[in-house]
């Protein structure tokens, strides 16, 4: 990803009043996190499992804060146990960060993600998690602020998966 | 030591703090003893640590209690580790080992009936105040000093399996209402918004 639009990322989740992240760090978007660090003004949570991204972030939702959640697509699959007892059971607002790796506009695709993609977006379906595709950076900041407003008028995550030029 | 004693003990001493339980036994002996508008009654396997954690994170203020199963933290040692390195002074986690699976009405034995140490492991992981305690009396020291002093506590409470809550009836509380009345709660006491209306 290119650090311009790395940095469009992160003026987007300021843009979305995001004040707490939650992450574990994947291949495509990763250039965002030196950022996200250097800014100072989100609290970044390091973790160990994606589920465990989706309880902290949770937990800290429920405590006042606007949380993403950042993760390679497949810790969605790590985390959908997270997401449907914490997120969706209780009604929490998540806005999902999701690197989309294996997609058709997956610019670094091979075998190893293919499979893993493929099976993405039939799963946030499955779990009626709305989502938008962003492959390019046109209108990024409005995209993520409309994802911000939408999760917590929601109560409910919600989902951005990042491809394509991201993906560079 | 029966975890229905221990939880009498410390129904009293909450006042302001946020108490988050896992599930199946003491979820329900919580509720039966504690009718606290800062109760979030978590209720699933592997999930309360880590609420607790984003919690404590999010109110640095606020003392957050998290009152957790061995076969539950077996399922998320993932927590152990982030718990470590976050470090918030202002969590207590007390796990009520129990060395078996009591939700499956058989009680199946959990690693902690064999060779496995959770208060090791949590050590293991960087957690300084990680102990276990055998006894009421003990328990009740740890619960005082944790309650009344700064750091992150990590108390691991080996308990005789007792299936006393199967007579005490469950709270019919939906985790939707529950999420309400907690963050109303919140709100009130913190002075802020946190469910909005608007996105």
């Amino acid at each position: 990803m290119e650090q311009e639009l790395a940095q469009r990322i992160v003026s987007g989740l300021h843009d979305a009043g995001i004040d707490v992240i939650t992450y574990l760090p994947e291949t495509r978007l990763s250039q965002m996190l030196p950022l996200l660090r250097d800014d100072g003004s989100f609290k970044l949570i390091a973790v160990s499992s994606e589920a465990e991204a989706v309880t902290i972030g949770a937990g800290a939702a429920l405590g006042g804060k606007q949380v993403a959640v950042y993760m390679e697509c497949t810790g969605l699959y790590v985390s959908c146990y997270s997401i449907l007892s914490i997120a969706k059971r209780f009604g929490v607002p998540l806005l999902l960060l999701i690197a989309h790796l294996g997609s058709f506009a997956d610019q670094r695709n091979n075998s190893v993600y293919a499979v893993s993609g493929a099976y993405v977006t039939p799963i946030l379906d499955a779990l009626e998690i709305q989502y938008r595709l962003v492959e390019s950076g046109q209108n990024l900041e409005t995209c993520i602020k409309d994802a911000g407003r939408h999760t917590q008028a929601l109560k409910l995550p919600v989902a951005l998966l990042f491809s394509g030029d991201f993906t560079r | 030591m029966i975890r229905y004693n221990c939880l009498e003990l410390l129904a009293p001493l909450v006042t302001d703090q946020i108490v988050v339980t896992s599930l199946s036994g003491q979820k329900i002996e919580w509720a039966h003893l504690s009718k606290h508008e800062g109760n979030l009654l978590v209720g699933t396997m592997g999930t309360a640590l880590g609420v607790g954690i984003g919690l404590a994170v999010a109110l640095p203020h606020r003392k957050v209690i998290v009152l957790e199963s061995d076969g539950s933290v077996l399922l998320s040692l993932f927590n152990l580790p982030t718990l470590a390195n976050l470090n918030p002074d202002n969590l207590i986690v007390f796990v009520f080992d129990n060395a078996s699976y009591s939700g499956t009405r058989i009680s199946e034995p959990t690693a902690t009936a064999g060779r496995t140490d959770l208060a090791t492991m949590a050590r293991g992981a960087g957690i300084e105040k990680a102990v276990t305690v055998r006894d009421l009396e003990s328990f009740q020291k740890e619960m005082t000093a944790a309650l009344s002093e700064n750091g992150l506590r990590f108390v691991v409470c080996k308990i005789e399996e007792s299936k006393d809550h199967r007579n005490i009836l469950r709270t019919d509380m939906d985790p939707l209402e529950n999420k309400y009345l907690f963050v109303r709660y919140l709100e009130k006491s913190e002075g802020k918004p946190i469910i909005r209306s608007r996105g």
